[in-house]
């Protein structure tokens, strides 16, 4: 191809490792033995609702649950596009993934790359284990998209820090264990300096978390008040005045997965089960047709920046690109879904039905193309990329 | 592959020579071009080459709005000619997949009538239809044609000066000509009897090489887009500083990153062919037929009004996108086919076949 301007966010092509094909295998069979069970139940957006420590632990027995961190600190040592094939096949099946959620995708690469040896033997062995659950602490009421204005401040002590300050959408902090929190340790003239994590043990003194009821009425997130919460040192997380870099080195590998485009996927497995019922018009052909074209196409782009990250790459531009498609498709698959098969949204419906599910994934998007960088936002991230020539 | 580096800050070609019908009236001004030994030629690439070259260079073709049937060629009538056995003629070909034609063997059997007609004494074919909107062929050496013969699917070569052609054209003018054929007599050498999976093939290949042709028209709009934003002041700064804008470029990228990947998808599936090739190759003409309409409104959008003029050469990407997206199956056509297939249970599975 000539000289292009798509160059500077360019998409490597992929191939799965055979071993790939191998572990999808043993997840679909690993899944279809918890459905028989009860606990893959096919809802939608399961990596924020589908909280279930106990399947956590189960996924965990097999070497799925920070899977890519390395064998010494308990990690199974596979590769990022390994991970990649267990997490996809998981959000497909609506599996209850959001117990570990945060300690696999952010927490377990976060303390290998930044923590102290002391922080990688204490957490990492436990998070692969499903025996650790973890919570973000960044965006606070002033601090949406705009993250590096967060007031939560950390004074020194004699023995460590002490936090103080409310984050706002910590999710799972009713639940889990502990928090990385994102705050400001020194004034510095540049507002992106001056910033640090800390692991934050949510079960500390002063640490009060208040529930913040999402529209459906479900409780996924909170305020956390940190009031005055004791740290020790050794609970840094990174070097001081690091917490911006840090933070915003991961976001590629948080913004491109699977979970960014799936969440809304049993929804339309749910439909194609409905429409088992009667032969299908040429027009719902169509318009899921258009549809599963996008998703594979979508899957193919999200895969293409797994493999740049297994490659070592910092594809952001990449990664906020797959958002933005990934997102929006999963807003319109919803409403192509219910266009498709006109029906009622009933949250009281049988839980389950398609009525039922359709409420659910409903009341769920507008979250999709906020969370983790809001879509408007994400698409400066891409035409700064294209000016890097 | 033999291509050449391009300076893309320049036109690629001197689009408006190109695009007037008087041009394409003309075939020796098409063979002028398609000889052509400019530094801007896209080559036709050797039969050898991978599938994932060949889709390149179609790619390389519907960027640069190349005024010959490139990917017609390299894509679709080589390959097929190749897997019934036939020579390829040199120069440019085009295909015409006719089901419709009325297709009788010209020397019938008196031991051989079926329900279908007569099989020959030999493979000699008497040839009666007309092959609509064939592309290029007033410029083809030669039409690879798919039909239907009593005996079942046939492939054959026809020379388009033996046909009566009636010049027609798609929106940005590229030839679409229909041959009408009177009891046209196919000499058997150039007769071959294919598999009812060679005439599927056809059909997959046609799409796929039209979808590598509107990845690249769609990477050209954002080309000229980002220069076009970048290069505009109005209110004393460029256009590419408005958020506004900003917001609709990154769309426009996004579609076309879709588009691209869409057709690389494919590539590997072709080869394999089955369930996974008509599988892909449907996605992909689905996405990219799907997408053009966007990503033409976009590329409109930030152009303003020098875009919609033959001043700028952005109507030579929009208009092909917008012809394109409706030849060799149109999203419709193709969307159906993939979700005709797809159960609850079939869904999952069908989306990971590949890589």
């Amino acid at each position: 191809m000539s000289p292009s301007t798509l160059a500077p966010i360019a998409f490597p092509d992929v191939t799965l490792p055979e071993s790939a094909r191998r572990l999808r295998a043993e997840v679909r069979a690993f899944v279809d033995e918890e459905r028989a069970r009860g606990t893959v139940l096919g809802r939608p957006d399961s990596w924020l609702a589908g909280w279930d420590p106990g399947f956590s632990r189960r996924l965990a027995e097999r070497g799925w649950v920070g899977m890519a961190l390395p064998t010494e600190y308990g990690g199974a040592g596979r590769g990022f596009l390994e991970r990649y094939v267990v997490i996809e096949e998981l959000l497909a099946a609506g599996a209850p993934v959001s117990a570990h959620w945060v300690s696999d995708r952010q927490a377990g690469p976060s303390v290998l790359q930044h923590g102290t040896e002391e922080q990688r033997r204490f957490f990492l062995p436990r998070i692969a284990a499903g025996q650790c659950f973890f919570s973000i602490g960044m965006s606070e009421k002033s601090s949406g998209s705009d993250l590096a204005s967060v007031a939560t401040r950390a004074e020194h002590t004699a023995d460590g820090w002490r936090l103080t300050g409310t984050k706002m959408w910590t999710g799972g902090a009713h639940v889990n264990d502990y928090a990385i929190v994102l705050a400001r340790t020194d004034d510095t003239e540049d507002r992106h300096a001056g910033l640090s994590q800390f692991i934050v043990d949510l079960r500390a003194p002063g640490v009060r978390v208040e529930p913040i009821h999402l529209m459906s009425g479900e409780h996924r997130f909170n305020a956390c008040h940190l009031e005055g919460v004791d740290v020790p040192d050794g609970m840094l997380l990174g070097r001081r005045g690091d917490g911006w870099k840090q933070v915003t080195g991961e976001l590629a590998f948080e913004r491109s997965g699977p979970e960014r485009y799936l969440s809304t996927f049993p929804l339309l497995v749910s439909l194609l089960r409905e429409l088992e019922r009667r032969p299908a018009t040429a027009e719902q052909l169509t318009r899921i047709g258009i549809l599963t074209a996008r998703l594979h196409s979508i899957r193919r782009l999200s895969l293409g920046v797994a493999a740049a990250l297994d490659a070592g790459a910092a594809p952001d531009a990449q990664a906020a690109l797959v958002k933005d498609l990934g997102t929006r498709l999963e807003v319109a698959l919803v409403d192509t879904v219910r266009g498709i098969l006109p029906t009622p949204a009933d949250p009281h419906a049988t839980p389950g039905s398609h009525p039922e599910l359709l409420a659910f994934a409903l009341l769920h998007s507008p979250g999709y193309t906020l969370r983790g960088g809001t879509n408007e936002i994400l698409r400066g991230i891409i035409t700064r990329g294209l000016e890097q020539h | 592959m033999n291509t050449h580096t391009i300076d893309t800050s320049t036109p690629v070609i001197s689009a408006d020579d190109y695009g007037t019908s008087a041009f394409f009236a003309d075939p020796d001004a098409i063979a002028v071009v398609t000889n052509t030994t400019a530094p801007d030629a896209v080559p036709l690439p050797s039969p050898d080459a991978a599938t994932a070259g060949l889709l390149a260079a179609a790619q390389e073709a519907g960027f640069r709005a190349v005024p010959a049937p490139l990917a017609e060629t390299a894509l679709v009538a080589r390959p097929l000619l190749r897997r019934a056995g036939l020579p390829a003629p040199d120069g440019f070909l085009s295909y015409a997949i006719a089901p419709e034609l009325t297709v009788r063997y010209a020397r019938p059997a008196a031991s051989s009538v079926g329900s279908a007609g007569c099989l020959g004494d030999d493979d000699t074919l008497l040839v009666t239809g007309t092959l609509r909107r064939v592309p290029w062929a007033r410029a083809a050496t030669a039409v690879v044609v798919l039909a239907t013969a009593p005996s079942g699917p046939v492939l054959f070569t026809l020379t388009p000066g033996r046909a009566a052609l009636t010049p027609g054209g798609n929106l940005a003018g590229e030839p679409r000509d229909d041959l009408h054929l009177a009891a046209l007599e196919i000499p058997a050498s150039q007769v071959r009897r294919i598999s009812p999976e060679l005439l599927d093939e056809a059909r997959l290949r046609a799409a796929l090489a039209r979808s590598a042709l509107i990845a690249g028209a769609a990477e050209r709009c954002v080309g000229l887009t980002v220069a076009h934003t970048t290069a505009r002041t109005q209110f004393g700064r460029p256009l590419s500083r408005f958020q506004a804008v900003k917001q609709e470029e990154a769309r426009l990228v996004e579609e076309t990153a879709l588009v691209r990947t869409a057709v690389q998808a494919a590539a590997a599936p072709l080869d394999t062919g089955g369930a996974a090739a008509r599988f892909a190759v449907a996605a992909a003409k689905t996405q990219t037929s799907a997408s053009a309409a966007e990503i033409a409104r976009i590329a409109h959008q930030l152009h303003g009004a020098i875009g919609i003029t033959r001043l700028h050469p952005l109507h030579l990407a929009t208009t092909r996108l917008w012809s394109w997206r409706d030849e060799d199956g149109d999203e419709t056509y193709w969307a159906r086919r993939l979700a005709r297939p797809l159960t609850a249970t079939a869904l999952w599975p069908t989306l990971t076949t590949t890589p």
